[in-house]
């Protein structure tokens, strides 16, 4: 039913599952940053909808408040997810391309990773064979993941996206002639989707955060002492509000090269096990 | 699993539904059983299906109790319903077309679901006798949620290739993406007329002369309404169209009442936006009109639902009547009578198939 979407319980949030699996909040902050990413760059290969591409994003977030990094790899869960939101936006992709296409962006990520000498040298695409064993491997991880998705998520697939009531909300704030803010504030929540906070928190709250963000650093005056606070027009807390920013700012902390190819080396379920294990004071 | 499988019902493009009976509440039900095909994962129906339907509850839409998913199939359990619509005027209808008061109890039943289903933003968009199941009580659910999708604030484009031909709007013929609602209000009208003459009124072959047949009926319509449609709808294609007039439904349809023939028109409009809402039609005086209930009220039967008199009119139905033809006495609530009749309806068929469908056959 087209209701209001689902969003994490206290202690969905609280304890992950992949933080009962051992894996630190920060590692898994930015593994889910990295799905993400890589969704969003087969979607743009693809030529997909961009409303397809935020659906699978969502999905993805979603998921895992409901399962464990250490049993489904990000890889395989963001390639389900894109291909279960093209079905549900009505733009379905073919298996292949889509099969194809994260091949793609896996091999780079090998690449860039590999132990191989300094400096590195130029990315090259190998295609697959088309009867190949990785295409029928990346065929039945896709079905498994799509499948694993829908089960988990108990066919929760509606999405609410927030393009259309952020339009809204900047012709209420009277922002729409500053065509700067409203390209900016439409960036933050496409940003926002590296993050979990739609599976956090109600639409209009993500909005509002966008809205702040946009708002502080173009040094544009609304309203903001009490009883007079712009955001209450639209219900919205100011400290979840201001959680929201938090999530945003963070993906744009600069990262170190260690943190940056951790995260790219474990894009499978066995990376992560492996790395998991080679945990000095692993604590089980 | 919890279900004894029984005879196989029947056969879809992507399932095949069996009776099941319940091993732990022997309660008979309906399984769709769905393959999970290697080429293209779940198939989208069956995602469809199973997110839309486990939350619309409600008397008039099939109610979905339990998935049970494995490895190599997908089984929906579904309420178990007798038989769709279509089978339903061949066994009962004389040469397919209905008695006027199960025309009515149906439409209203079919008004009932669709509303819901709006209500909760929710489009069917397969809406045909074939896709509504009538159980022996003489209740009528919307099934097959196979093409549904939920719409919200507008940002998407559809898919123009939705529900079967001979009940497709003729905006969506018209190349139309960004329909709504009302795409499910004409399929509706198409089955209120099919329900009155046995026949499906628009029995188009392809795209094109589906218009046709369209306009040959309801007539071409002017330059000024297919402007204001592509404006509405850029993706619709403009083009010249023969100049059809209209037809009288009345000769179309004369053994239809003229509150019939009146809410047929309101509901097969060529323009989407001047069609009647799912929920208004439920206000129309069809409803509530006392002189077609006549008949049955002379036999004796339940259906003489006398309407309270104090019952204040309809007061939220928004088109004023051409002609008053319902002027004797106050218009009870329509829903309530409605309401009455089927529950009257439910009454009187209390088991096994010797009654069904309860009071209708005369």
């Amino acid at each position: 039913m087209a209701g209001l979407p689902p969003l994490a319980s206290l202690s969905q949030i609280k304890n992950t599952p992949s933080s009962l699996d051992g894996i630190p909040a920060d590692l898994e902050e930015d593994l889910r940053a990295y799905g993400c990413k890589l969704i969003h760059q087969a979607g743009v290969l693809l030529k997909l909808k961009q409303v397809a591409v935020a659906t699978a994003q969502i999905l993805f977030q979603r998921f895992f408040y409901v399962s464990s990094m250490k049993q489904f790899g990000i890889g395989d869960t963001g390639m389900g997810a894109l291909y279960l939101s093209s079905k549900l936006q009505e733009c379905p992709v073919k298996m292949r391309d889509l099969i194809n296409v994260f091949d793609l962006l896996f091999q780079r990520a090998a690449h860039t990773v590999s132990p191989s000498s300094h400096p590195l040298p130029d990315f090259k695409y190998s295609p697959m064979s088309y009867f190949g064993s990785t295409f029928y491997d990346l065929k039945e991880s896709l079905v498994v993941s799509e499948m694993q998705i829908l089960k988990r998520l108990g066919f929760n697939t509606n999405v609410v996206l927030p393009y259309g009531t952020l339009v809204n909300y900047m012709r209420l704030l009277g922002l729409t002639s500053r065509e700067d803010a409203v390209s900016r504030a439409w960036g933050y929540l496409n940003d926002a989707l590296q993050t979990p906070v739609y599976a956090l928190y109600a639409v209009p709250t993500i909005i509002s955060a966008a809205i702040l963000l946009t708002t502080r650093h173009l040094d544009i005056p609304l309203p903001s002492t009490p009883p007079n606070c712009w955001w209450e027009l639209f219900d919205a807390e100011w400290e979840d509000l201001w959680t929201v920013c938090g999530y945003i700012m963070r993906l744009y902390r600069e990262r170190s090269p260690e943190e940056r190819s951790r995260v790219v080396g474990m894009m499978g379920k066995k990376d992560v096990r492996r790395w998991l294990e080679s945990r000095p004071n692993a604590s089980q | 699993m919890n279900y004894i499988q029984l005879e196989k019902l029947g056969e879809g493009t992507y399932a095949t539904v069996y009776k099941g009976r319940s091993r732990t509440t022997n309660e008979i039900v309906a399984l769709k059983e769905i393959h999970l095909d290697a080429e293209e994962g779940t198939p989208s129906t069956a995602i469809r299906e199973i997110s839309l339907m486990k939350e619309l509850k409600h008397v008039n839409i099939v109610r979905l109790h339990d998935v049970i998913h494995t490895e190599t199939k997908l089984v929906l359990i579904f309420e178990y319903c007798e038989r769709d619509l279509k089978k339903y005027m061949d066994a009962h209808g004389d040469r397919g077309a209905l008695d006027p008061l199960t025309v009515r109890s149906f439409m209203f039943q079919l008004l009932m679901g669709t509303a819901f289903c709006h209500e909760n933003r929710v489009l069917h968009r397969d809406l045909k006798p074939q896709n509504l199941l009538i159980n022996r009580k003489g209740e009528l659910k919307l099934g097959d949620f196979g093409l549904a999708r939920a719409f919200g604030v507008p940002v998407n484009t559809f898919s123009n290739e939705v529900v079967t031909l001979w009940y497709r709007a003729p905006d969506v013929l018209l190349g139309s993406r960004t329909y709504s609602t009302s795409i499910d209000v004409w399929s509706c009208g198409c089955i209120f007329a099919e329900m009155i003459s046995g026949v499906p009124l628009f029995r188009g072959r392809d795209n094109n002369d589906q218009l046709l047949h369209i306009m040959r009926i309801i007539g071409t319509p002017d330059e000024r309404t297919i402007r204001k449609m592509a404006q509405e709808s850029p993706e619709i294609q403009v083009k010249q169209w023969p100049r059809y007039p209209k037809i009288p439904f009345q000769q179309i349809l004369p053994k239809a009442s003229p509150q019939a023939i009146d809410l047929l028109e309101r509901l097969l409009q060529f323009d989407p936006a001047k069609r009647l809402t799912a929920a208004e039609a439920l206000q129309h005086p069809y409803f509530a009109s006392a002189g077609m209930s006549a008949p049955s009220a002379a036999a004796g039967q339940p259906y003489a639902m006398a309407p309270p008199a104090a019952m204040p009119p309809p007061s939220n139905y928004p088109y004023q009547h051409p002609q008053q033809v319902y002027p004797q006495q106050a218009p009870p609530n329509p829903q309530m009578a409605a309401m009455q009749q089927a529950q009257a309806m439910a009454q009187q068929a209390p088991n096994g198939y010797a009654q069904y469908p309860a009071g209708y056959t005369r």
